[in-house]
């Protein structure tokens, strides 16, 4: 019975001072609180491009973002060809538009066989600061067609449906420290007709692949990266690339080093591949948001 | 005094604890607005969550800010306000507490000029400041605070490349208006 009365005393005693405690604090400061308790994890990637493949980094709705990619001919020429740019460049332009915040749809041009390609882009999970979303997971597929003239081949001249190729990817990222992050992504590209005249080394229709895309930031404008296509159900050498993206007043500059002068899907996984070194070829991008007002 | 009348001391204590609190504002949701005013680009962000206190008793204040607020109108500017320069996931306030000095007494719709002396946290660095600002009795239980300020980015740590001094000033011109409710 005393034993009561004397924990009871106790957790008066106790309460009471508590009491003191939670009001003097309240009463000389506010408890500092974060307005969103689960904030997305901000830039995985620098732009919704990274080397050559497109990335996780989703638009905001009502943007649309610009890209103008180059890349030149084969450094081995060495200085005689100014290590591939007298070759000229295949360049792409592209603009993508975010239609909602998850959902952007883009459209490219790439020199190497006029080749129109038509992209969208579906956002799935995004990755958050608590880790409650470890990760981020984006969806991409596209339709291209290739207008080169082939009249000359006559009888043989392709049509519409036998110029088409299609390209499909799932985009698998986490910003795993704040300097590094990392994509997967698994793609596959496929031709309706894979004939000879195409600037492509490839002569199956279907062709499969791993992309991996790597990023680490050096100081907070620029990082290092890194890109690695392993193919997966052909003999074509695997493309490779590395190089620095640096922002700079809006927009994100990219330049690298790559085994192919490809710039998107179906070419990428198609076209082949030089031999990394010797063969590399000098590349770059422009990355540009614009907003379109109302957002 | 027995230790069984000793519960009572809490609600003597909250008594006045009430007396106290009589003179305290609060609010969750004041306005601050900055404004980047560089040669080449002019933009303004904003938020709508300001966190303040304001003892009219004791004559201190207490205010911050989650900077993962503030928006620019541009998402990508503001995921590079946050990652780059502000470094929001380390440092994600912006605090100013301190005492301030009335000029007069509070009535009703009379604006009073106040000095706010405090210190100004922002980026991880300290830095003392004192603020001009106005305070307004707006109702029975509300008064108005305005007030406006510079912060020199290079006082906080906040590098600003040399690719990017066209683009962003160095100075940062802040506003804030906020209604403050005492309950």
């Amino acid at each position: 019975m005393k034993r009561i009365t004397k924990s009871r005393r106790l957790l008066t005693a106790v309460g009471t001072l508590l009491l003191f405690l939670i009001q003097g604090v309240s009463f000389a400061q506010l408890e500092r609180k974060l307005a969103t308790e689960d904030r997305k994890t901000d830039l995985l990637f620098h732009a919704p491009r990274h080397i050559n493949l497109l990335t996780v980094e989703a638009l905001d709705k009502n943007t649309l973002h610009f890209a103008i990619m180059h890349t030149f001919g084969p450094v081995n020429g060495g200085i005689r060809n100014l290590y591939g740019l007298d070759h000229g460049a295949n360049i792409q332009f592209s603009f993508e538009y975010a239609l909602e915040d998850k959902f952007s749809l883009g459209v490219s041009r790439s020199g190497r066989d006029k080749f129109y390609n038509l992209y969208g882009r579906y956002h799935l999970l995004e990755q958050t600061e608590s880790g409650k979303m470890p990760f981020s997971l984006s969806l991409m597929a596209a339709a291209g067609v290739n207008t080169v003239d082939y009249g000359y081949l006559q009888e043989n001249n392709p049509d519409f449906a036998q110029r088409s190729s299609f390209a499909a990817q799932v985009m698998l990222a986490r910003k795993i420290t704040d300097q590094f992050s990392l994509q997967l992504s698994p793609l596959l590209a496929y031709f309706n007709s894979p004939i000879p005249a195409y600037s492509i080394e490839g002569d199956q229709q279907l062709y499969l692949a791993l992309g991996f895309s790597g990023k680490y930031k050096v100081t907070p404008m620029s990082s290092l990266t890194l890109q690695w296509i392993p193919n997966l159900n052909n003999g074509l050498r695997n493309n490779v690339g590395v190089g620095i993206d640096v922002e700079a007043g809006g927009h994100v500059f990219q330049m690298y080093f790559v085994t192919s002068p490809a710039l998107n899907e179906q070419y990428l996984l198609a076209g082949g591949n030089g031999v990394p070194g010797e063969e590399f070829r000098l590349g770059f991008n422009v990355n540009r948001i614009f907003a379109t007002g109302g957002n | 005094m027995s230790w069984k009348r000793l519960w009572l001391l809490p609600l003597v204590y909250l008594l006045l604890v009430e007396e106290a609190l009589a003179q305290e504002y609060q609010t969750e949701t004041g306005e601050v607005v900055f404004l980047s005013s560089a040669s080449l680009n002019e933009f303004t962000g904003e938020s709508g969550k300001l966190n303040g206190l304001l003892d009219l008793d004791t004559n201190t204040f207490d205010f911050y800010i989650d900077l993962n607020t503030l928006e620019t109108g541009i998402g990508l500017r503001d995921r590079h306000m946050r990652e780059n320069y502000l470094e929001t996931k380390e440092y994600p306030f912006a605090e100013f507490s301190g005492k301030f000095e009335e000029s007069g007494q509070l009535n009703l719709n009379q604006p009073v000029m106040v000095k706010a002396v405090g210190t100004f946290k922002i980026h991880g660095q300290e830095k003392d400041l004192v603020i001009p600002g106005k305070v307004t009795k707006i109702s029975a239980s509300e008064v108005l605070l305005e007030a406006e300020f510079q912060v020199k980015l290079s006082d906080y740590d906040i590098a600003i490349p040399q690719l990017m001094f066209y683009e962003l000033s160095e100075i940062q011109q802040v506003t804030i208006k906020a209604i403050l409710k005492n309950e």
